[in-house]
């Protein structure tokens, strides 16, 4: 017999986006929520001083327990499924989208246009830094539109990146800070930065990481936590659309069912376990799978690339000052009309690249002891290294798709999620282009301080993704609606990082919080 | 002003200490695959630098010494941005390690009729030589390292000890400093040549 937990609101997945719903649902209204986490807890952060030790002796993760073994699948996805989910191992880098993301096919006659504006999203986005508490620099505002200046002071540059500022200034590109979701100033409890150079795992606090918005709602029992809580399906109310019911078990005891009812469900397992558990949830009413009677539930997998390179400068730098702050230009994501599509960011490093110690010279010889440090002191007394990268936007096509992988199954036999992304002609025509321009544009800031190329490269790696869930006016073309909810289930809704259309050409973590935010609206209605 | 510098050396080594954590192994010399303490350090005068002095570079090998009894073999990595699979560290070093001193001392022997710690810097590099040509000309990794003395030199290089003393400045990467001061140069260290 099942074990049955009834709530208001079923919020199903822990990580940054169903952080930002249960905090915002648990303030605004008086629902009882119930957040179900597949995976467990992992490093609290009293144990973040000794795992990050280790990690920077041993290259050990971490956050141990972060993920379950053979809940996994192929394809680009994270291996995080834990308490915090990918947002634990983040580095908190949290810039918004652009306007013209939301409008290309509008402006420049490629890919999608989002059912939602830039403004539209804007309330959310600062709703979204407050509650991270995002530390940031307002850039030129034509290029970084906000109405409200960020909650905290930008990290300050170091002097690296001041000397780098510089050499930009004078190349004519605007740049500004990173923002980042570290705090410069005392937020909700938690630590200033103190510039530990590990921010994959933050030992003070100062990043922000969903366990904490969880931990300060369970302390004011204002939700319910089942972790280690695998849900298999969603089932629907008999002769209805509305999920009646989420059924899954603990990781402890997989023969005793527990089955979740809510007046509301919110899927929030991100960009691979959302639409897996959709295609996983087929029925005779939705045989492909739920929110899927359309066939659009897995498609639009999208993320961005990139072109990247480092730059040696002819400048005295010292890196490892604070080697986790950088420069940013969103000056070429707004770039006005263009001839041919390209849209991009751009940021910059200090770097060791080229210039860390070495055993051996570049004739070969072997270095010992006094003379690996004077060939070290030599590299770099006069010359350092700045890494350069640029993310530009990939088109989605339907054919990036997420599927159930039959072949590759868990323990309990459930098929296992297979991303199988692709660029589709749209990126693949213009990627020469691309590649030629942002190189270009790479070895002219380059020249501008007197320095040189000294490496490029071209990722095709889909960076910060999304899609699977994409959202839309009309239902034949995606899958939830400009506020997450599911075209084919009333009470049935995406959010985060599968509701995206594009995935622009920033980091995309703050739009998946603001769309999860805005979702969050909707769902407090009822 | 050389004092001010001894004492930055040992407060650095000191703090290369905290980061290198001790484990719950047995203690070096009750194990069989124990690092032979005079043959470490006789390696550590061959590839660490002179400029450290004794002072110095025994502290150096002991932290080495300190950070090998707490490595963990087959330790699960970090993971890969975007890679659903759980990486792992490789296979326990220190044997092989122990036996490459052994053979250091061995060959010492045959080279120059006695023990690698007994023969001078010059017939010790000699020795070391094709074995950091072949891990050359990165360091990598310590736990990597395919020769204990690579991963002696490597396990140094990285420290923020090292990088201080090759740009003779309180960079102190890694080590928590607060917001404050980020925007300045970092400080000559005290007799440090910059």
């Amino acid at each position: 017999m099942s074990q049955v937990i009834e709530s208001d609101v079923c919020i199903i997945g822990g990580g940054i986006s169903a952080a930002m719903v249960a905090e915002r649902l648990a303030e605004r209204t008086e629902a009882s929520i119930t957040v179900v986490e597949a995976g467990g807890r992992t490093a609290s952060l009293e144990e973040r001083t000794a795992t990050r030790a280790r990690m920077l002796a041993y290259g050990e993760n971490p956050y141990p327990n972060d993920h379950i073994p053979g809940q996994t699948g192929t394809g680009e996805m994270y291996q995080s499924m834990v308490l915090g989910g990918a947002a634990m191992h983040w580095g908190g880098a949290v810039p918004r989208y652009s306007p013209e993301d939301f409008r290309v096919r509008s402006l420049y006659g490629v890919g999608y246009d989002w059912p939602i504006t830039f403004d539209d999203l804007e309330p959310y986005y600062q709703e979204a830094e407050e509650r991270m508490g995002v530390a940031g620099e307002q850039g030129p505002p034509e290029y970084d539109p906000r109405s409200k200046p960020y909650p905290m002071p930008p990290l300050p540059l170091s002097w690296n990146l001041e000397r780098m500022r510089e050499w930009t200034d004078a190349a004519g590109i605007p740049f500004w800070t990173q923002p980042w979701a570290r705090n410069t100033e005392p937020w909700q409890g938690r630590n200033v930065c103190r510039r530990c150079d590990t921010c994959a795992v933050c030992p003070t606090g100062a990043k922000y990481t969903p366990d904490f918005a969880f931990d300060r709602l369970l302390a004011a029992g204002r939700m319910r936590l089942h972790g280690r809580t695998l849900i298999r399906s969603l089932d629907l109310a008999s002769g209805s659309d509305r999920v009646e019911s989420a059924t899954g078990f603990h990781q402890d005891a997989p023969d005793q069912p527990v089955e979740f009812r809510a007046r509301t469900f919110v899927l929030a397992a991100g960009h691979s376990w959302s639409s897996h558990l959709l295609l996983l949830s087929a029925n005779s009413r939705f045989p492909n799978g739920l929110a899927n009677s359309t066939d659009n539930v897995g498609r639009y997998m999208t993320g961005h690339w990139f072109a990247s390179g480092f730059i040696e400068l002819p400048m005295r730098l010292y890196p490892g000052i604070f080697p986790n702050n950088s420069l940013l230009s969103h000056r070429f994501a707004s770039p006005g009309p263009l001839d041919r599509y390209l849209r991009h960011d751009i940021r910059l490093w200090e770097s060791t690249v080229g210039r860390e110690a070495r055993l051996a010279a570049d004739d070969g010889r072997v270095l010992w002891g006094d003379e690996v440090m004077a060939d070290w002191r030599a590299r770099t007394r006069s010359t350092a290294t700045a890494r350069i990268r640029s993310y530009y936007d990939v088109i989605p096509t339907p054919e990036s798709r997420l599927t159930l992988d039959s072949g590759m199954r868990n323990r309990h036999g459930d098929p296992m999620p297979r991303i199988d992304y692709v660029a589709g002609r749209a990126t693949l025509d213009l990627e020469p282009h691309t590649h030629e321009t942002l190189l270009g544009r790479f070895d002219e800031l380059a020249r501008a301080a007197g320095g040189r190329m000294m490496s490029t490269r071209a990722s095709r790696l889909f960076e910060h993704p999304g899609g699977g869930c994409r959202m839309g006016d009309d239902p034949s073309t995606s899958v939830v609606d400009r506020w997450g909810r599911t075209h084919d289930h009333e009470n049935l809704f995406v959010v985060g990082a599968p509701t995206i259309v594009s995935s622009g050409c920033a980091n995309g973590t703050l739009t998946f919080c603001a769309l999860s935010l805005m979702a969050a609206e909707e769902i407090a209605k009822g | 002003m050389a004092e001010s510098r001894r004492t930055f050396l040992k407060q650095s080594a000191a703090t290369v200490a905290v980061v290198s954590l001790p484990g719950c192994a047995p203690t070096a010399a009750e194990r069989p695959d124990a690092l032979v303490p005079a043959t470490l350090r006789a390696v550590g005068e061959a590839v660490l630098p002179e400029e450290l002095g004794a002072d110095g570079r025994e502290r150096s090998v002991a932290a080495f010494e300190r950070w090998s009894e707490g490595l963990e073999p087959v330790a699960e990595m970090a993971h890969p941005y975007l890679v659903p699979e759980t990486v792992f560290t490789g296979p326990d070093p220190r044997p092989g390690w122990a036996a490459q001193l052994s053979g250091l001392d061995i060959e010492s022997g045959k080279r120059f009729g006695t023990s690698f710690a007994e023969v001078g810097v010059p017939e010790r590099r000699r020795i070391l030589e094709p074995h950091v040509r072949r891990a050359g000309p990165d360091f990598g990794r310590p736990e990597n390292a395919a020769h204990i003395a690579v991963a002696l030199a490597a396990h140094f290089f990285a420290s923020p000890i090292a990088t201080d003393l090759c740009y003779g400045r309180a960079i102190a990467k890694q080590q928590c400093r607060g917001l404050a001061g980020a925007g300045d140069e970092p400080a000559p260290l005290p007799g440090a040549a910059s």
